[in-house]
């Protein structure tokens, strides 16, 4: 058992409990949580959990396998949340209650290495990566781009078509310092993330180019780790809060941190709710959390960027473009018309809404490696929702859901091309831009 | 039989995933909607098919095991709890709508359909089953029949049961029955469809339905009243009703309410008004433009102080959902609610009010007081803290008070919610002892070993 401080017993729970003892039990979260909807067992919904944690504290349920089983088994996308009549917190009670039996029991194994030695490790995890990469072609490639990789390898998908790992890592491809085009208006630290590092390292060149077009200053500050989101929200807290720690001393000194990884934002963002133990701990995360932006929350609301400046890339002129709100955008940071506003705006596309845009994905993290059959039965009604809105290319704004939705929609046959919005673009240049 | 070989029965019937016997899925299955009634099963089977219910009962019969039928676990009475352990049979993979039949007016889907899922489907064919529980988002058809649900539209449309044409179901002992049939008229013998639905899972397991179906009514608006005294709200209702207009739903929402909505949606009514009534007609364009008129001249006439007419479907969608928040706001504002569900005649409804809410005053408690007016049925609920013993017990005199004033004034002591665990203690009070023996009676030819849903609607000094 690791010694810390969570090993007061249900400690986290206790901190939530005022959530837990929201719920009314009316059930109507079965209707929205996207998992209750494949399995139908209540178990699997907002209520069942709330109440399982309930019984914890009440001394009517131990903090078995199943326990843990059972509040393991949400994709934390707060569908539910959104619809419940009483504004329960489900999120912040299993998140919690993941941490107390961790705390009590530790990890379960299958998270156990990646957790605490691999994600905060920025070298070692690139170099488990570079080492899998090097063996890469002696997987099976399934459509193209996709290989099937053991889970022994990647920890990332037990046999699910996952992208290649890039043949160089961001850190090889971007300078730490971009200095603005034009009059620089704002110095913003970029924060990568691990897929957009080691997976989608076109997407940081992108995002930082833009940034750049709109007057900012970039710096990709080579000290940040990975944002903890993983480890945090299976509730290691003890290794997130190192994680933690790591990207807070790096970021200190911008006004601005942005990021392409809706779970990166989200993640960065939940520190000081979950990981804050005193109250001067809970200021310092509040601040730095406070500077996290999301890359379309920065362009609109920061920058007010002129989005009519975007031009879409060649490649992309004429196409019809669908948008994927991933959850941690829309549910946990409230943000779904900026990256609208940006789509309609551009000049070149056809923007048009699918049906249930911001229904989860059923990536939901590390869910999808331990759930992968509910998650790709989630998963397959976002790729009838694609296929009906005829178009050619889903935009988001999330690596994670990039992943779950090219493993979809490849499964689907469908000729579909996913990319992040921040790939779609190029900005003009202006006479003021460059005076 | 030893649990252990009862467990492995149950996963040759209903395959391996399908029986679940963890403490924590046990656990899951041992509350429904009500605050306080918990009682674990000892295991949770998942039928899917009829003849996996077929199965199950056969073999439950034989052993004596307590079976609990449940669907969503929505309700509200604590009728879905297996009070007695046994198997929860739990219905939610049974869940296909079978066909759609618009020439005949009717639909046969299973039991595990969520409500919600069902409606859907249906409107996007122009029909619409009428019964509206507002659990309907976790609410199972299954659940509907069994508790006869209502809701809102019941004013002008009726409860489940006039909408039931034939069902399919398992008696306890294990044989699978079809009553009724898919013609509206229908007098062949005892109405047996009528008897179980609303039977609260007592007396058979529902597994199909074939139910009667209604075109969707092209046109509905929204009219929102406000008052200053309650008296007028409920003279109000009466005087649309004896005027020959029957809007879908007549809402009836207390000041306490009023207020929370005020709050949380932000709507600037009137903080001092008494009461709110929320009106939805609904039919042909024509038939909706006369109603409303109707509806607002009356209002008027009676002294409303502030009548909005919502202009579009989005505005009037809004203030139902700052119904639903306002009613929810409830639910979080003490530990404990105790929410009630008599039902009075509709022209001793203001009365009525006036006396829970006097009831309260004496006992210093906080009541709100919201329901469907249009029938007379209101949900009182009473704010306390089962943590205060003191404070619990005095709340529990009050609704005790409250519910024989119901009886007192001619109403019921439950509408819409049923009796199951939570209003049984009334049952003896308020019923003539013939007619529950009658039931028990009934129960007893349905049910010889007496081990579907035991411990239900009436006082069981058995256990």
């Amino acid at each position: 058992m690791p010694a810390s401080p969570e090993n007061n017993r249900l400690e986290n729970i206790r901190k939530f409990q005022a959530d837990v003892e929201q719920c009314m039990k009316c059930g109507f979260c079965g209707y929205f949580c996207p998992i209750y909807r494949e399995e139908h067992d209540e178990k699997g919904l907002a209520r069942g959990k709330d109440q399982l944690i309930r019984f914890a504290l009440e001394g009517r349920q131990d903090l078995t396998k199943g326990f843990y089983a059972a509040i393991d088994n949400c994709l934390l996308c707060k569908t539910c949340v959104q619809y419940c009549p009483a504004k329960t917190r489900i999120d912040h009670a299993v998140t919690a209650a993941r941490a107390d039996y961790v705390a009590e029991k530790g990890l379960p194994l299958s998270k156990r290495f990646v957790f605490r030695h691999v994600l905060p490790n920025r070298w070692l995890f690139g170099a488990a990566l570079r080492f899998a990469s090097w063996f890469q072609f002696v997987l099976p490639r399934r459509d193209g781009k996709f290989r099937h990789l053991p889970q022994f390898l990647t920890a990332l998908g037990a046999g699910r078509a996952v992208p290649d790992i890039a043949p160089r890592f961001l850190r090889k491809l971007l300078p730490e310092r971009t200095p603005a085009r034009g009059t620089p208006t704002h110095r913003v630290g970029f924060f990568s993330g691990c897929a957009t590092e080691y997976m989608f390292p076109e997407i940081g060149q992108n995002i930082v180019s833009l940034l750049q077009d709109l007057g900012c200053e970039v710096v990709f500050d080579r000290r940040q780790g990975c944002c903890g989101a993983p480890v945090l929200l299976s509730g290691d807290f003890a290794t997130a809060r190192t994680m933690a720690a790591k990207n807070v001393d790096a970021f200190r000194d911008y006004d601005y941190i942005v990021t392409g990884c809706a779970t990166c934002s989200s993640g960065l963002r939940e520190y000081p709710t979950y990981l804050s133990r005193t109250e001067e701990e809970r200021q310092r995360f509040e601040q730095f959390a406070a500077k996290v932006k999301d890359f379309n929350a920065l362009v609109i609301d920061v920058l007010s960027a002129d989005v009519k400046r975007f031009t879409v890339k060649p490649e992309y002129q004429g196409k019809t473009v669908t948008w994927h709100d991933p959850c941690h955008l829309a549910r946990h940071q409230d943000i779904r018309s900026q990256p609208r506003e940006i789509l309609r705006a551009v000049d070149g596309i056809r923007f048009v809404e699918m049906q249930d845009a911001d229904r989860c994905c059923g990536l939901g993290g590390s869910f999808s490696i331990t759930h992968y059959d509910v998650s790709k039965k989630i998963a397959d009604h976002k790729a009838n929702a694609v296929s009906a809105s005829r178009a050619d290319i889903i935009a988001t704004a999330c690596p994670g859901c990039m992943i779950q939705l090219r493993d979809a929609l490849s499964r689907h046959k469908l000729d579909v091309e996913v990319v992040h919005i921040g790939q779609l673009f190029k900005v003009a240049p202006t006479p003021s831009a460059n005076p | 039989m030893a649990y252990e070989q009862i467990t492995s029965h149950l996963k040759n019937i209903v395959g391996r995933s399908n029986v679940l016997t963890s403490d924590e899925d046990c656990n899951v299955y041992s509350y429904d909607g009500t605050s306080n009634w918990i009682h674990k099963p000892d295991l949770v089977v998942f039928p899917t098919e009829t003849r996996h219910v077929e199965a199950v009962l056969k073999l439950a019969n034989e052993h004596r095991i307590p079976v609990t039928p449940r669907g969503g676990g929505t309700n509200v009475s604590g009728g879905s709890v297996p009070i007695r352990g046994g198997i929860a049979l739990v219905m939610t993979r049974m869940n296909k709508i079978l066909s759609i039949d618009g020439a005949n007016l009717s639909a046969r889907a299973q039991a595990g359909v969520v409500l919600m899922d069902l409606q859907v489907a249906l409107a996007q064919k122009k029909l619409f089953f009428p019964p509206d529980p507002q659990s309907f988002f976790g609410a199972t058809l299954g659940g509907v029949i069994n508790e006869n649900s209502g809701g809102p539209v019941c004013l002008k449309y009726g409860v489940t049961k006039q909408y039931m044409l034939g069902l399919q179901a398992v008696l306890p002992t294990g044989r699978i029955v079809e009553f009724g049939g898919s013609t509206v008229k229908n007098v062949v013998g005892y109405d047996l469809v009528s008897l179980l639905t609303g039977s609260e899972g007592t007396l058979a397991v529902v597994t199909e339905a074939v139910l009667r179906l209604l075109p969707m009514p092209p046109s509905r608006k929204t009219i929102v009243a406000l008052f200053d005294d309650l008296p007028k709200s409920g003279a109000t209702v009466g005087r649309i009703l004896d005027q020959g207009t029957v809007p879908a739903k007549i809402e009836l929402l207390d000041n306490w309410v009023v207020k929370s909505i005020n709050r949380i949606a932000k709507m600037g009514l009137p903080e001092d008004a008494a009461a709110m009534l929320m009106f939805e007609c609904d039919g042909t364009d024509e038939v909706v433009a006369h109603d409303s008129r109707q509806v607002i001249e009356i209002c008027r006439k009676e002294g409303a102080v502030h009548i909005i007419e919502a202009r579009d479907q989005a505005e009037a969608q809004l203030y139902w959902k700052a119904r639903s928040a306002g009613f929810a706001a409830i639910f979080g504002a003490a530990h404990t609610v105790l929410s009630e569900d008599v039902c009075v005649p509709r022209t001793r409804m203001a009365e009525f009010i006036e006396r829970v809410v006097a009831i309260c005053r004496r006992a210093g408690l906080e009541v709100t007081v919201i329901g469907h007016a249009g029938d007379g049925n209101l949900h009182p609920s009473v704010m306390t803290d089962a943590r205060d013993p003191a404070h619990y017990q005095k709340a529990q005199r009050a609704v005790e008070e409250i519910i024989e004033a119901a009886v007192e004034f001619g109403g019921v002591l439950s509408g819409e919610h049923g009796i199951g665990l939570e209003k049984q203690k009334f049952m003896r009070r308020t019923q003539d002892p013939i007619f529950i023996e009658l039931m028990k009676k009934i129960k007893g030819i349905f049910d010889p070993n007496g081990i579907l849903n035991p411990g239900k609607i009436w006082e069981d000094r058995s256990c």
